[in-house]
């Protein structure tokens, strides 16, 4: 399949006939609907889930397509008269604020440490690099131990909480996506041509200056790329949310759901709806932007 | 320089302090320096600190305290290794070691041959390229819980599970089946879930490689009367052999990393446990921190073992 790169190259009348009726074109289209089914199909039980009727959740033969789009599941989230309010707005709001300081800060620090890195000379800069994209190696269990730890004793001399600390949770995170943010940045900027700065450097700006002017103005596109995928790392962790965080008012948007899936009375439509809200940024955000944050992905960026 | 020593002295280094290149250095030392002590502050160091911690008895008790935890040696190591969710014990019930490694080499071949299969797929030109490319991304952008519990749902015990329903209409199965919570068929539906949920990864950087091959290579082929299977065996194989290594490698290493997929899934029961679900039953269930930190550090034993494996065999196997 891969090798019928040969559109528009000349063929023998076998290879003509063996364009039009072949097996490799059947496999094609059982390949792709094979493919778009299994990745779409549970995203549309997601979202059609979310509408559907607690008697529909009940039956004995699942309901493929909801009578109609009731909102039941979405008012027991946000509705607080509801009699089963779980107040999920407030965890949406905890989730944007680790998400969001974490991509700004994140963005920032990448973009002075990957300007250092690509641009000027100072030694230990390879051993900088390596050491930070070794941090990806590191399984994210062997570190929750000593962080908690650690962090436990810092509180305690310095007084604040490590537990339902949303400020703990975004260091953690930008110590987990920072690397790959400084790895991306880097390569954009490398791919930059250095006269354009040089000329800005004759021209008397100072380094900082040359940054802010030329630098940011020409990377808005990979800059908005780190940001992005450093929200969603926020926006989707699980693990160290799960250990940081002790109480459902603090808790960010995937372990409220976890929450909400292990209550005694199960209540799937409304773990689909917590789902369904929680998944659509991260798509809307991801379908925006998606030409850049391929790049991204390849550079081996969502550790996953 | 040597004839005024004070003086000499003096303005040579205060000449190296403000020449260019010192500047340039002490400047990039200021800019990176934020991201390096984050990274090392919170990674490098409580790496090391797990090491430490697999050593000393550490409990909820004497948390606060860590660096007065008692010395006890290998004793947490042999806890663990003795430990009945670690060991293997038979062909029913494996342990966590076992169970890790199958899981994650059996996972992370699936991920990189539907993958592949994704790219080839992806390859051909066809009307809605571009966004069948990003459909097919979505399992791995998606938060984790979501799908998961899209997944747990869609596996339902019950006959209102979607599985059980379309094989009890095929006559595939006369029963509903359990599917997450049976022996055997849930580390089947841990490792599908895992190469559904990463074949994206494997997959974009499959088609990248792809792309990239010289379509000359294909055109002498055809020449030479090459069928569409062996272009594919003698070409396309050959050039992709690099990045398949790599892919499957890079995989291999987070997938056995992995904490979340399974314990969302199964919560590491019925034969699916592995060493992070371990790690963190030890740590923060039975709130063995020492346990917890040498279950960790045996993880990362397995890892470099990986490691040197590929360094050994890709990386020598390419130079030459």
């Amino acid at each position: 399949m891969a090798s019928d790169k040969g559109d528009g190259q000349k063929l023998n009348i076998f290879g003509h006939l063996a364009r039009w009726f072949t097996l490799p074109r059947f496999f094609f289209a059982t390949g792709l609907t094979f493919f778009l089914t299994g990745v779409l199909f549970p995203f549309y039980w997601m979202i059609s889930s979310s509408f559907k009727s607690y008697a529909e959740i009940g039956s004995r033969r699942p309901v493929y397509f909801p009578g109609e789009l009731r909102l039941d599941a979405y008012r027991e989230l946000f509705d607080p008269s509801n009699p089963t309010f779980w107040n999920f707005g407030q965890n949406m709001l905890n989730s944007f604020k680790v998400a969001a300081p974490t991509a700004i800060i994140a963005v920032i620090l990448s973009l002075l440490g990957a300007y250092a890195i690509a641009r000027l000379r100072f030694r230990g800069k390879e051993a900088l690099l390596n050491g930070v994209l070794l941090v990806y190696l590191f399984p994210a269990v062997l570190l929750m131990i000593p962080l908690f730890a650690m962090l436990t004793k810092i509180g305690g001399a310095l007084g604040f909480g490590v537990q339902d600390n949303l400020l703990v949770l975004i260091l953690t995170y930008l110590a987990q996506t920072l690397p790959v943010a400084l790895f991306m940045l880097t390569n954009y900027f490398k791919s930059i041509p250095a006269e354009i700065e040089q000329a800005g450097l004759i021209d008397g700006c100072s380094r900082l200056g040359v940054i802010w002017r030329i630098t940011i103005p020409l990377s808005i596109p990979a800059l908005a790329s780190v940001a992005m995928y450093t929200f969603m790392i926020a926006w989707n962790e699980f693990l160290y949310a799960l250990v940081f965080l002790n109480s459902p008012e603090a808790f960010t948007v995937p372990i409220k759901i976890n929450m909400i899936f292990n209550d005694p009375t199960p209540r799937p439509h409304v773990v689909m709806a917590a789902s369904t809200i929680t998944t659509i940024p991260v798509m809307v955000l991801f379908l925006a932007l998606q030409r850049f944050l391929e790049e991204g992905l390849t550079a081996g960026s969502v550790k996953g | 320089m040597f004839g005024l020593p004070q003086e000499g002295v003096d303005r040579s280094f205060s000449r190296r302090w403000n020449s260019l290149r010192a500047r340039e250095s002490r400047l990039a030392w200021i800019l990176t320096s934020p991201t390096a002590l984050i990274v090392f502050g919170l990674v490098i160091f409580p790496a090391f600190f797990s090491g430490w911690m697999s050593f000393h008895d550490v409990s909820l008790r004497n948390l606060g305290n860590v660096f007065s935890a008692p010395f006890v040696g290998l004793e947490n190591y042999r806890d663990v290794i003795n430990n009945w969710a670690f060991r293997f014990h038979s062909w029913r019930s494996w342990g966590a070691a076992v169970t890790s490694v199958v899981y994650s080499v059996l996972s992370t071949g699936l991920t990189v041959l539907v993958g592949l299969v994704a790219a080839l797929l992806l390859n051909r030109k066809f009307k809605g390229r571009g966004i069948a490319r990003a459909v097919f991304l979505f399992p791995y952008i998606a938060p984790i819980v979501s799908v998961a519990f899209v997944w747990r749902w869609l596996l339902s015990p019950r006959t209102s599970g979607v599985l059980n329903d379309l094989l009890l209409r095929l006559g595939a199965i006369q029963d509903p089946l359990s599917y997450i919570s049976t022996r055997g068929l849930a580390l089947i539906i841990v490792i599908a879930f895992t190469a559904w949920r990463y074949f994206p990864f494997a997959m974009l950087m499959l088609l990248a490689r792809l792309q990239a091959i010289d379509g000359t290579l294909y055109e002498s082929a055809a020449v030479d009367g090459a069928n569409g299977w062996q272009k594919f065996r003698y070409i396309t194989i050959p050039e992709l052999r690099y990045v398949l290594g790599a892919v499957f490698m890079l995989r291999l290493i987070w997938t056995f990393n992995k904490f979340d997929d399974i314990f969302l899934l199964t919560g590491g029961g019925y034969g699916t446990n592995v060493l992070p679900i371990l790690t963190y039953q030890f740590t923060f269930e039975s709130f063995d921190f020492g346990k917890g930190a040498a279950t960790a550090m045996i993880l990362l034993g397995i890892l470099l073992v990986f490691l040197m494996f590929y360094l050994l065999v890709f990386v020598r196997r390419g130079e030459s």
